[in-house]
């Protein structure tokens, strides 16, 4: 437990140091340090709304994944799915070559300004890695472990449950960090699009050369994400412990 | 084809699975050509247009392209001989070309008598249906299963609509229009993002090897690197501007050699930092790959370090450092887009100018190269990876 408490204690320790660092106060310290002329600060206020609705549309982006990326990929590791594996890792190969930034594009004429083009292409994005980062975990389980479960009588959803995900369990959560990692960057990048997340601050602060703006939303948007990894990596740890 | 070890699944569904997915795929298809619209007409690039649907835009080629496509999809489902499926290809082409040339023409139609700011854009329909038959053309591809048909068929398709767009046959599309009208721009830009990409692969790589080198500290070396991952990259865009405006204040001389805080120095810099990680990691595996049987017979023989490194490690490690070369370089070519929010240039620029504009046929101007390269890069450096792999692990 212990050792898979360390990282998430560096990421929380660098996660609380860029929080810091987004206060208004000490980013107008750092911008004046680099030399920048002094502009007005964001607010804590204003950061703290802006951080609560990057939460809420990278969560809800994340869920959605994860229950598409890891359902499609329980099934496409089934054995009656075989014949088609070659068609969806060429899929996911594929949707892989598109940035985020693209989808969040090619979404704006079609869903228009503001969170839901973020939403879906965090969607369409996120999906790919986790089918393939689940079938992978799925295959990473030994045949024998899976034939010897057979062997002793249980069914189907038996050795899916009590064989196949318990022993992918570390990969999949793998799979997850990269997603909520994605899902942070991709709504930050959603500022593009005209949503209000913590990105907004970067993009505003670029165009108008408010660097003290810019620095606050940048250590933000990375505090964001360093203290959700490791709340993840947290509550998987205690999970883990908690278990017998 | 995967080894059927255990029981198959019943028969009736392994029949029925091929049908239900064909119907499902020229259900698709017809409903895509038939009830979506084809083009959007607009009284200029900008505005809200109204939908155009097959009956005016396609005419009498609309059976043809169904018949053309239903019987692709027949001969797919019915056989499984590679000469069907080889015929299943060509009818799909000739499916694809007769939409592309009904599309092209249909818009040249409808626009005349219009004003020159007219514009004819596809519609949902017209991308529903290509990507269908995109998708058909490439099952036919893997059932014919020849090695280089899927490159053959992809420059043919390259080459037909090169010719097909140099006829004039689709010039009255809104998307012929705009890259008609910044040409130079969209050129100029794929040259930038190439270089950008570039530039942040070589100095990651350089990176990535100098910071494999130090025997001691791989520990922390890998903690940074996974650490970097986790920021977002338009915070480290951000971040890296901030810093590059503060370090030209600092040091003047530096403005001299060329570099300024927003532009392509920070873009560079900012990618090769997430190319760093899979570069390293491929690398430190790569150089691990030999067994410890082989590294001492390598000894025993008398080969210098330099000898193991070259003719033993690198040559095993080959296709792990190809895969690694694959994922650093596909990355790099997605996350250059997010370079022209700094000033960097690059396709990024089109697609942001479209995104401000609200001009979606700019938005895929740049997206549409963005997207071919990503492609091309993936696949074509995952066929050296396979060659790699059997060439050195046969």
């Amino acid at each position: 437990m212990r050792i898979s408490l360390h990282p998430a204690l560096g990421f929380s320790l660098s996660g609380l140091i860029l929080a810091i660092a987004s206060h208004p106060a000490v980013a107008s310290r750092v911008a004046d340090a680099l030399g920048e002329p002094a502009r007005r600060p964001l607010e804590t206020v204003r950061l703290l709304d802006l951080a609560g609705r990057h939460l809420i549309l990278a969560g809800t982006g994340l869920a959605l994944v994860a229950l598409l990326g890891i359902g499609l990929g329980l099934l496409v590791t089934r054995r009656f799915a075989a014949p088609w594996r070659p068609a969806v890792d060429g899929l996911a190969a594929a949707a892989q070559a598109v940035p985020p930034v693209v989808v969040v594009a090619l979404a704006l004429p079609i869903l228009g300004f503001g969170g839901p083009p973020t939403l879906l292409a965090l969607v369409a994005y996120g999906i790919m890695p986790v089918l393939r980062g689940t079938v992978g975990a799925i295959e990473g389980v030994a045949p024998e472990v899976r034939e010897a479960g057979r062997a002793i009588g249980l069914n189907r959803w038996q050795v899916l449950l009590r064989i196949e995900l318990p022993l992918a369990a570390p990969d999949l959560v793998e799979t997850l960090r990269t997603a909520l990692v994605l899902a942070i960057a991709t709504a930050a990048v959603g500022a593009l699009a005209g949503a209000a997340t913590l990105g907004t601050p970067i993009v505003a602060g670029l165009q108008n050369q408010n660097t003290v703006a810019m620095l606050q939303g940048t250590a933000a948007t990375a505090a964001l994400a360093f203290l959700a990894d490791a709340a993840l990596l947290t509550a998987v740890a205690l999970w883990r412990a908690t278990r017998p | 084809m995967p080894a059927r070890s255990a029981t198959p699944p019943s028969i009736g569904f392994r029949l029925l699975l091929p049908i239900l997915a064909t119907a499902l795929g020229f259900g698709a298809l017809v409903l895509a050509l038939t009830e979506m619209p084809l083009l959007n007409l607009a009284g200029n690039r900008l505005a809200q247009g109204r939908p155009l649907f097959a009956g005016l835009v396609l005419g009498g080629l609309l059976p043809v392209i169904l018949a053309l496509s239903g019987l692709a999809l027949g001969l797919l489902m019915g056989s499984r001989r590679r000469a069907s499926a080889g015929a299943a290809i060509v009818l799909l082409a000739g499916a694809v070309l007769a939409l592309a040339y009904g599309l092209g023409d249909g818009a040249a139609r409808s626009l005349g008598g219009l004003p020159p700011a007219a514009r004819a854009s596809l519609g949902p329909g017209s991308w529903f249906a290509a990507a269908l038959l995109m998708t058909g053309v490439g099952l036919a591809v893997r059932r014919a299963d020849r090695p280089g048909l899927g490159w053959l068929i992809t420059l043919g398709g390259i080459l037909g609509f090169g010719l097909l767009a140099n006829s004039g046959a689709v010039g009255a599309l809104s998307l012929a229009v705009e890259y008609a009208a910044r040409r130079e721009a969209v050129n100029a830009a794929i040259g930038e993002h190439l270089i950008l990409s570039g530039a942040a692969l070589g100095l990651a790589g350089i990176g990535a090897v100098l910071l494999s080198l130090p025997r001691r500290g791989q520990g922390v070396v890998a903690m940074v690197l996974t650490g970097v991952q986790v920021i977002p990259a338009v915070a480290l865009l951000g971040a890296l501007v901030a810093v590059t405006a503060g370090l030209l204040r600092a040091l003047p001389i530096l403005r001299d050699l060329g570099l300024s805080a927003l532009g392509p120095a920070p873009a560079i810099v900012a990618i090769a930092a997430y190319l760093a990680l899979p570069l390293w990691r491929g690398l430190a595996l790569a150089l691990r790959s030999p067994d410890h049987a082989s590294l001492e017979a390598a000894e025993a023989m008398g080969l210098s370090p330099g000898q193991i490194l070259i003719r033993l490690r690198l040559q095993l490690g080959a296709p792990i450092l190809v895969g690694a070369l694959r994922v650093a370089a596909v990355q790099s070519l997605g996350l250059a887009t997010l370079g022209a929010l700094v000033g960097a240039g690059g396709l990024g620029r089109i697609v942001f100018d479209g995104m401000a504009q609200f001009a979606p046929d700019l938005i895929l101007l740049g997206a549409i190269p963005v997207v071919a390269l990503s492609l091309g890069t993936e696949r074509g450096l995952s066929a050296v990876e396979a060659a790699a792999r059997r060439r050195w692990h046969a």
